[in-house]
C-alpha cells in the first residue's frame, strides 16, 4: 500500500523534471546505482522495471525514472540529493523527492 | 587477407556474476545495444549461478549468442549441463551456445573435486552433451563418466554449438578436432599463434577447416581515455594471471619467475598491494589488452592477423564498466565493421 502511494508521488516528482535534463539525470542515475555499494537494498521489482525499461530504450520515460529515482534514493541518498539538486540544479525537484521522503517516514 | 579476417571478426563480453544480477545483466543489455555478438558468463561456485544469470539475461535480450564461458565437468554431470543448456535454447532459440574446459583448479580444489584426467573429461562431456541435446537416450561408458540411460522427457531443440576453453596444446588441438569453437585464455599474440597452430593441427586431423572452427581470444581487458586508469584497473587481475601462469608461459614473456613466485606468495597471504605493486609493464603487455581505444584496436588487429575470429573482452573490462563498454561500442568496435 505504502508502496503505490510512494509510487505515485515519485510520478508527480517526475513530472517536475525538464525533458532537455532527462537523459542526463538519467544517465547519473544509472552511474550512480551501478557503483553502489548498496546493492542489497534494490527492491527486485524496482529491479526489473529498471531493465524491462532498459531494454525497450524507456529510462528517460516517466516509469524509467520514477523506477531509476526510487532505487537511486533508497541506495543512494545522498548522491541522488547531490545530482539533483546541485549537479543539475533541479530545485523544485529536489524539494518534491523530500517532500516524498519525509511522507514515507510518517 | 587481414582486411577480410578483420570484417568478419565478433566481439564477445565476458561477465563474472559476482555483483547483484540486475548490475549484470544492465551490462550484457548495454552490451548488446553497443554491438557485441556474444555474452559469456563464467560458471563458479562462489559467484551467482551461471545458469540463473544467463536466464535473466536471455529474457533482458533480444539477439546477442549467450552460454557458459566456461563450465566443467568435475562439479556439474553432462546430463546436468546438456539439461540446462537445452531448458536456456528454448528461452533464446538458437542463441545459446555452450562453453566447457576443464575448469580452475584453485575453485575445484575448494569444492574438494579433483581435476581426474581433464582432456578426457572434456572430451567425454562434448559426446554425452550432443547425445543428450539431439534428443538421444544415452547409455555411456567412458573412462571418467559412465551413463546408465539418460533421455530428457522433452524434445530438445536445435544444435548447440559448443566452445572448447583450452590452454595447452593438447586441448587446443582437440577443441579443433571436436568443438565447434574454441576460447583460449591470452592475450598476446605470440600465445594466441602458438595456440592457433595447435587449433590448426586438430582441425586438420578431422579433415575440417580453421574457418570451421570460431577461434576466440578470451582475453583480460581494460580500455580507457586515459592509459594511466586503463592500467591501473588491469593490474589485479594480471597479478593473477602471473600467479597461475606456468614457468614456459613466463618465460616465452621473458617475465622474471622469481618476481612471479613472489606474486603467488603475497596473494596467497593475502597481501593485495605488495602483489600489485609487483606487476611489471612487461607483465601487463603480456596478460592484457590494456590502454586507450586506439591502442586497444591496434592489439586487436595484431590478434587478428594470428588467426583470431572472436575477440572476448574479459575482466575487468575498464576502470568503469558502464563507461568501457560504451567505449568499445563508439570506437573499438566500430573500427572493425565494413
Amino acid at each position: 500500500m505504502l508502496r503505490d502511494v510512494i509510487d505515485v508521488a515519485y510520478h508527480k516528482v517526475v513530472k517536475t523534471i525538464p525533458l532537455e535534463k532527462r537523459e542526463e539525470l538519467s544517465d547519473k542515475m544509472i552511474d550512480a546505482l551501478l557503483v553502489s555499494k548498496n546493492e542489497d537494498k534494490m527492491p527486485v521489482g524496482l529491479a526489473n522495471t529498471i531493465l524491462y525499461s532498459w531494454q525497450r530504450g524507456l529510462l528517460v520515460g516517466d516509469v524509467g525514472l520514477v523506477a531509476l529515482l526510487e532505487a537511486a534514493v533508497l541506495l543512494e541518498p545522498e548522491r541522488t540529493m547531490e545530482i539533483l539538486g546541485v549537479e543539475l540544479q533541479l530545485t523544485n525537484t529536489t524539494k518534491k523527492v523530500k517532500e516524498v521522503l519525509m511522507k514515507a517516514e510518517k | 587477407m587481414i582486411m577480410v579476417l578483420i570484417r568478419m571478426v565478433r566481439f564477445g563480453i565476458e561477465f563474472v556474476p559476482r555483483e547483484a544480477y540486475w548490475k549484470t545483466i544492465y551490462y550484457a543489455v548495454q552490451a548488446e545495444k553497443r554491438g557485441f555478438n556474444y555474452l559469456w558468463i563464467t560458471d563458479h561456485f562462489n559467484n551467482r549461478n551461471v545458469y540463473v544469470t544467463l536466464t535473466v539475461a536471455a529474457i533482458y535480450t533480444d539477439k546477442i549468442m549467450l552460454g557458459p564461458g566456461v563450465t566443467n565437468p568435475y562439479l556439474v554431470n553432462p546430463v546436468i549441463t546438456a539439461q540446462a543448456v537445452a531448458s536456456l535454447n528454448e528461452a533464446a532459440p538458437g542463441r545459446v551456445v555452450l562453453g566447457v574446459g576443464a575448469g580452475d583448479k584453485t575453485t575445484l580444489d575448494c569444492a574438494g573435486v579433483e581435476m581426474q584426467s581433464p582432456l578426457t573429461a572434456v572430451q567425454e562431456c562434448i559426446d554425452i552433451f550432443r547425445k543428450m541435446t539431439s534428443g538421444e537416450s544415452v547409455v555411456f561408458q567412458g573412462e571418467v563418466f559412465r551413463i546408465a540411460g539418460a533421455k530428457f522427457f522433452f524434445k530438445p531443440k536445435g544444435k548447440i554449438p559448443i566452445y572448447v576453453g583450452a590452454q595447452g596444446p593438447k586441448m587446443l588441438a582437440m577443441a579443433g578436432r571436436i568443438g565447434d569453437g574454441v576460447l583460449i585464455n591470452a592475450c598476446h599474440p605470440k600465445d594466441i599463434s602458438y595456440a592457433v597452430d595447435c587449433v590448426k593441427k586438430g582441425v586438420s586431423e578431422v579433415g575440417k577447416k580453421l574457418t570451421d572452427v570460431d577461434v576466440a581470444a578470451y582475453t583480460s581487458f581494460s580500455v580507457h581515455e586515459n592509459l594511466k586508469k586503463a592500467t591501473k584497473a588491469a593490474v589485479p587481475v594480471v597479478s593473477f594471471i602471473v600467479a597461475g601462469s606456468p614457468s614456459v608461459v613466463l618465460e616465452r614473456h621473458g617475465i622474471d619467475l622469481k618476481a612471479a613466485e613472489e606474486i603467488r606468495e603475497a596473494l596467497k597471504s593475502s597481501q593485495w598491494g605488495k602483489a600489485f605493486g609487483l606487476v611489471s609493464p612487461e607483465m601487463i603487455e603480456a596478460f592484457s589488452v590494456c590502454g586507450t581505444p586506439d591502442m586497444c584496436i591496434e592489439r586487436i588487429t595484431q590478434l587478428l592477423k594470428s588467426g583470431i575470429s572472436q575477440f572476448v573482452v574479459g575482466s575487468p573490462i575498464g576502470p568503469n564498466v558502464r563507461e568501457a563498454i560504451n567505449l568499445i561500442g563508439e570506437k573499438i568496435i566500430p573500427h572493425f565493421k565494413p
